[in-house]
């Protein structure tokens, strides 16, 4: 059982200040979908709207196609997880699953069974007696999914619940969130402003910024075809070349930067024309160390500042002729024993690999 | 390390003395509940009696003076306490944690003022609360004619209750409120979320959490109203509490029978409050237990270096209580080989202090005035003063005084 959420021109205000504004999402039943972006952008804001704590301004949200406007949270069809959880600590966990079946009038048996399926689904099997601070922080985390499934809902709203988790448990945490939503089926909504969690749970995310959402769309769309600026700065790492509109073919734009002149493939509703100052932006995995034989469609000289080593991958700092600071990394399979600090080196770049977008304000600091 | 001795003695002495200063009086009241003489005292030291506890003692003179156990004043006034304060818990709990509620829900300025007008009782004197509620009901009481209304609003206790209500309900509030400033909101908002309605909130998640509050709150409410003096003498009318009949005594001269009480209520408090912290204790106890198997665990894993062990630990009182007993030993010696106990000491005490008050009579007696002497003697006794304030028949222009 789950359902869509849509949210039709949903605007919140406090005051003269807007926390959401004119917000249109679809969100299908049964999708794994993400709302990302800073803190104070307006993401919890529209989760308490959709869960009821929170009555738009402007705009209305509507539940499997049903208006939820005047509908408390307790008459609403949706689940919350708080940021803290907010288990009950004077229950003990059998307690704070069936909490919302106690209040609706179960019987004690047919509580008691439910929490037992619960506890098997979340697998803390015969730990129901226990206290909630008995539990470490990821069977808390677990509980208070239980707890939340408890009553079937419709749709499921988590608001940042990993975040006062550690690394391994974070990224455990993010593998059961995700089987469980398959198992159950129900329409998941999370918040984050850890792109990694997004990009690696969600059937679809939408980047928001300032109360608005920059884009939304499938996690790799997103990622290798940011809309904007912020969207390219925000979801991942970016390096950005500043300049000039130089020239536009059918689908390639060519940009004029101090530091070179640069080609990007075109994607739609890109409002460029020839002059306009613009921003290309490449990430640092998609630049390359030309091998002989290797052609790419951009080349861009580089001194190189400082590295460092993080595993997996070495990133590189260097900067360009024009004083532009830019990142780039390398597989730690790739010997890179040759360059050090002041070695001057030649990268490359695919068209393909690079966005070319109207300036417009970054994440970045 | 000298002057690590000096600084340990000197922070003794310090201990002591403020301890001396905090018990003392409380520790001399209590041991003159135990001497037979009329007035309570530890020296001069008459007899060991418990007299004071039961029946008293009817003096030679034919004055009785009860004991705790006969004197009826006693007994009214603490039960009219009692029933006063289960009155003012029962009011001033609900009103003190409404309030504080109240107070969660004010946002902006408001709430400012809104804390101001709630402690204010606190501030007023308790005189003023006591005599306004006398004025206020006595008003009400007349309206209405004979009946009902008129009952109530003449009834001492009933008044008792409404005006320590007034400030006792501020305490409660304070309590509540800072239980409440470590209430998690998000805890109503979940259970809200999951189908809780609003007053299942209450009773399921805000109640219980204020449990601690509400039993803190309604021991401070009972101890302020069985203690008050100063508004309970205005409104209290023509009854009597613990307080006003020991005032009363107070003015007449007091009787060691009020020190037998002071002593009851310090060990039914001692007794209530050792009784609280082993039951604490037990319940922590029964916590580390299920603690322990984690500790054990982490004992295994090597994480935690030492060897645990939960055992019998000598308390750290000891001192104090082999002080305490060596003390009593010495006092119940010295009386026994003195013979200042039981009854023939006590017989003997009054039959020294019959003759005693005999032989003053006697000299009374002898010393009888003369007719003269007692209607002022020389000095004129019988002329009229009456003009030294003025013209005599001022007074009587306006009827005079009555």
């Amino acid at each position: 059982m789950s359902a869509d959420v849509e949210l039709n021109n949903v605007s919140v205000t406090f005051g003269s200040f807007y926390a959401a504004k004119s917000v249109n999402v679809k969100i299908n039943g049964g999708e794994f979908f993400s709302f990302l972006g800073p803190s104070g952008c307006g993401k919890t804001t529209l989760l308490r709207a959709i869960s009821g704590f929170q009555d738009p301004s402007e705009g209305s949200v509507l539940i499997d196609n049903k208006d939820m406007s005047g509908i408390g949270p307790n008459k609403r069809p949706t689940s919350l997880i708080f940021q803290n959880l907010a288990l009950f600590p004077l229950m003990s966990v059998s307690e704070n699953i069936a909490f919302s079946l106690e209040v609706r009038g179960v019987s004690k048996g047919d509580r008691q069974k439910r929490a037992n399926e619960l506890l098997e689904l979340i697998a803390l099997e015969g730990q129901g007696e226990k206290k909630v601070h008995q539990l470490s922080g990821g069977q808390k985390q677990r509980v208070a999914i239980a707890r939340a499934l408890a009553v079937e809902p419709k749709v499921l709203l988590l608001d940042e619940p990993l975040s006062a988790l550690d690394l391994k448990l974070r990224q455990r945490m993010r593998t059961e969130l995700r089987e469980i939503q398959k198992r159950v089926n129900i329409t998941f909504i999370y918040i984050t402003h850890d792109q990694g969690e997004a990009l690696t749970m969600s059937d679809r995310i939408a980047v928001m910024n300032e109360g608005e959402i920059e884009q939304i769309g499938p996690c790799d769309e997103v990622y290798n075809n940011p809309l904007t600026p912020f969207v390219a700065t925000f979801v991942g790492e970016n390096n950005p070349l500043f300049g000039k509109v130089k020239e536009i073919n059918q689908n390639k734009i060519k940009i004029e930067t101090p530091d070179g002149d640069f080609v990007s493939t075109m994607n739609e509703n890109k409002k460029l024309n020839i002059g306009d100052e613009a921003i290309a932006f490449v990430r640092p995995e998609s630049l390359f160390l030309p091998r002989d034989g290797d052609s790419f469609d951009n080349l861009i000289d580089v001194n190189i500042e400082s590295f460092e080593f993080e595993g997996n991958i070495k990133n590189f700092y260097a900067t360009l002729k024009s004083g532009t600071k830019i990142k780039f990394s390398i597989p730690n399979a790739i010997d890179t024993s040759l360059i050090s600090s002041g070695t001057k080196l030649q990268l490359g770049f695919e068209s393909t690999k690079s966005s070319i977008l109207p300036k417009a304000q970054l994440a970045i600091d | 390390m000298k002057s690590t001795y000096f600084i340990n003695f000197m922070m003794g002495m310090y201990i002591f003395i403020f301890f001396a200063y905090l018990f003392g009086p409380l520790i001399i009241m209590s041991i003159t509940a135990f001497n037979s003489a009329e007035f309570p005292s530890i020296s001069p030291w008459e007899c060991f009696s418990f007299r004071w506890f039961n029946e008293g003692k009817i003096a030679y003179d034919g004055q009785h003076l009860a004991g705790l156990l006969s004197d009826w004043r006693l007994h009214d006034g603490i039960i009219s306490s009692l029933i006063i304060g289960a009155g003012v818990v029962s009011l001033s709990v609900p009103i003190g944690m409404a309030a504080a509620i109240v107070l969660t829900q004010v946002r902006s300025q408001l709430r400012d003022i809104y804390y101001s007008i709630s402690i204010m009782p606190v501030l007023f004197p308790g005189v003023i609360i006591g005599i306004s509620t006398v004025v206020l009901w006595d008003r009400i009481a007349g309206l209405g004619g004979d009946g009902f209304i008129s009952d109530v609003g003449r009834n001492g206790i009933f008044l008792t209750i409404l005006a320590q209500t007034c400030f006792i309900s501020t305490y409660c509030f304070l309590i509540f409120v800072a239980r409440l400033q470590r209430f998690d909101q998000t805890q109503e908002e979940a259970a809200l979320d999951l189908g809780a309605t609003q007053t299942q909130v209450f009773f399921k998640i805000l109640v219980p959490y204020l449990m601690p509050a509400i039993a803190s709150a309604a021991v401070i409410a009972f101890l302020f109203s069985f203690e008050n003096y100063n508004t309970t003498v205005f409104s209290i009318l023509s009854d009597q509490t613990l307080t006003t009949v020991i005032a009363s005594k107070v003015r007449l001269g007091i009787s060691p029978a009020l020190s037998a009480l002071a002593l009851t209520i310090i060990a039914l408090t001692v007794i209530a409050a050792v009784t609280y912290e082993i039951l604490r204790r037990r319940s922590e106890k029964k916590y580390a237990q299920s603690q322990e198997i984690f500790v054990k665990e982490k004992a295994a894993s090597g994480r935690i270096n030492k060897e645990y062990k939960a055992g019998f630990k000598v308390p750290k009182g000891i001192v104090a209580i082999l002080l305490i007993l060596v003390f009593a030993t010495y006092a119940a010696t010295q009386i026994v080989k003195n013979d200042l106990y039981g009854q023939s000491c006590i017989d003997a005490a009054d039959q020294e202090k019959k003759s005693k008050f005999l032989e003053q009579l006697q000299t009374l007696e002898s010393n009888e005035l003369t007719e003269e002497e007692l209607s002022g003697g020389s000095l004129g006794g019988t002329e009229d003063y009456g003009d030294i304030f003025g013209d005599p028949s001022l007074f009587q222009d306006f009827g005079g005084f009555d």
